[in-house]
C-alpha cells in the first residue's frame, strides 16, 4: 500500500524522509516529487513575495527613500520638523508605490494576488506495508505535512 | 568544511554559502538597481553583492559629501533659500562630486543586465553548488526565513535584518554607518525634544549635514533585508527540489496503480 502526503519545501520534508528511513524504509520506497511550477507561478501572481522587479516592495521602498529625504528637507523650515516630515514622506512614498502597483497589476494587467496561506510544494509518497502504515502516518503529521492519506488499491 | 567537492569542474554556480554569507545570482531589475545608486552611491553595487566597490563608493559619497556641505545646500535649496546654498557649497570639493556619482549609476546599471545574463546562463547549466558551511567562527546554510521579520528587525536598527539572514558584511556596515549617523545628527536628541512636544528645538538640534543622510540608509537597509530574505528563500527552495529528484526517485519506484480485473 502507499501513503500519500504533501509538504512545503522546508527543513521539516528532509527530517521526515530520515527519520522514516531511520525507522526501516528503504530509500527506493520513498519518491518525493517537487512541484517545479511554483516558481513560474509565483512570477506572475506573487507580488508579495516575488522581488524581481514587480513586487510591491520595489517601489514602494525606493519613492518612499525617495519623498523621506524630500520630506526631511523641507521639514527644516515646516512647522513640524525634518522628522516627523521625513517620516511622513517616507510613508506618503511607499503607499504611492504601493497602490501604483496594484494598480497596474489588479486593473491593467488584470492579474490576481496570490491567495495567501500554505501551499503545497512536494508530493511525498511512501510504498510500504499495511502494518507500517500507521507510523508513517504518525511520523508525516509530526514533521508539519500539509495532508496525509493512506492509499490500498492493491488490497494487501 | 565544505560540502561540495569540485571534481566536476562546472562552468558557473549560481550561488555560494560561506561563513561571511549567502551570495547568490538572481534576476534584478536594473532601474531599481540604479535607482539605489542615485539615492546613495554604493547602495546599487552592494545589492549586486559587489561589496568592496559599494563599500568603497559609499565611503566616498560620506567623504565629498560632508566635505563639500552638499547635503546642508539641498536643505537650503528645497526649502528655497538658494543664497544660503550657494554660500554654504564649498567649490574645492563639489566637481570632484559628479564625475563618480554618475559612474556609480551607470556601471550598476550594466552590471545587472550582465549578472542578469551570468544568471540564466548559470541557472540552464544547473550545477552543484557550495550550500553549506561549517566553520571555527561561523556555521551558515540555506534556510527558509520570514521576510516580514526580517523588515521587522531592520526598522528597529538597520543591519539587524541582514543579521537575521547572515549577510555579516553588509549587516556590521549599515550597523556602523547607523550607529555613526545617529550620533553625529544629534538624532535621539531630535526625538527626545520631539517626543516631549517641542519642535523647535527638535529641528534646531539636528545636524542637517548628518541627519539627511539617514533616510537613505534605512530605506536601503530595509529593502536590502527584504529581497535577500525572499531571494534565499528561493534558493533554498530551489536546492532542496534538486535533492529530492536526485536521491528520491527511485526507478523501482512501484506508483499506486488500480488492480487488473
Amino acid at each position: 500500500m502507499h501513503v500519500l502526503s504533501t509538504f512545503e519545501h522546508s527543513h521539516f520534508i528532509e527530517l521526515a524522509i530520515t527519520s522514516l528511513v531511520q525507522k526501516g524504509i528503504p530509500k527506493e520506497n520513498i519518491l518525493a516529487v517537487p512541484l517545479s511550477n511554483t516558481n513560474e507561478e509565483r512570477k506572475l501572481f506573487d507580488t508579495i513575495h516575488y522581488a524581481d522587479g514587480i513586487s510591491l516592495f520595489d517601489k514602494g521602498a525606493a519613492i518612499g527613500t525617495a519623498l523621506s529625504v524630500v520630506g526631511a528637507s523641507i521639514g527644516f523650515k515646516l512647522q513640524w520638523g525634518p522628522i516627523y516630515w521625513g517620516l511622513i514622506g517616507a510613508a506618503a512614498g511607499f503607499s504611492i508605490g504601493v497602490i501604483l502597483n496594484l494598480l497596474i497589476y489588479k486593473i491593467f494587467r488584470k492579474q490576481r494576488l496570490m491567495k495567501r496561506g500554505k501551499k503545497p510544494e512536494v508530493i511525498l509518497i511512501i510504498e510500504c506495508d499495511h502494518r507500517e502504515a500507521e507510523m508513517i502516518l504518525t511520523t508525516l503529521r509530526n514533521h508539519y505535512a500539509l495532508g496525509v492519506a493512506k492509499l490500498n488499491v492493491e488490497g494487501s | 568544511m565544505k560540502n561540495v567537492q569540485w571534481l566536476n569542474q562546472s562552468r558557473r554556480q549560481k550561488a555560494y554559502v560561506s561563513i561571511l554569507g549567502t551570495t547568490q545570482l538572481h534576476l534584478r531589475n536594473p532601474y531599481i538597481v540604479a535607482w539605489w545608486s542615485a539615492a546613495f552611491p554604493g547602495f546599487g553595487h552592494l545589492l549586486l553583492s559587489k561589496y568592496l566597490r559599494g563599500f568603497a563608493l559609499f565611503i566616498w559619497e560620506f567623504v565629498i559629501n560632508t566635505q563639500s556641505h552638499l547635503n546642508q545646500a539641498i536643505v537650503y535649496s528645497f526649502t528655497g533659500k538658494f543664497d544660503k546654498a550657494k554660500e554654504v557649497i564649498d567649490h574645492r570639493w563639489l566637481l570632484l562630486y559628479i564625475p563618480v556619482y554618475v559612474f556609480a549609476i551607470w556601471d550598476s546599471y550594466r552590471t545587472t543586465i550582465d549578472t542578469n545574463k551570468i544568471y540564466l546562463a548559470a541557472n540552464r547549466e544547473d550545477a552543484d553548488f557550495q550550500s553549506f558551511v561549517i566553520h571555527p567562527l561561523e556555521i551558515n546554510y540555506l534556510d527558509k526565513r520570514n521576510p516580514r521579520i526580517a523588515v521587522f528587525w531592520t526598522l528597529f536598527m538597520p543591519g539587524l535584518g541582514q543579521l537575521y539572514i547572515h549577510r555579516i558584511g553588509v549587516s556590521f556596515f549599515l550597523l556602523i554607518w547607523w550607529i555613526a549617523l545617529v550620533y553625529l545628527s544629534h538624532f535621539l536628541e531630535a526625538v527626545h525634544l520631539l517626543v516631549s512636544g517641542d519642535i523647535g528645538k527638535s529641528t534646531a538640534i539636528l545636524s542637517k549635514e548628518w541627519f539627511l543622510f539617514m533616510p537613505s540608509v534605512y530605506g536601503f537597509a530595509i529593502y536590502d533585508a527584504y529581497v535577500n530574505t525572499v531571494e534565499n528563500n528561493k534558493l533554498f527552495e530551489d536546492e532542496q527540489r534538486h535533492f529530492l529528484q536526485k536521491n528520491f526517485q527511485h526507478p523501482s519506484f512501484k506508483m499506486p496503480a488500480a488492480r487488473r480485473e
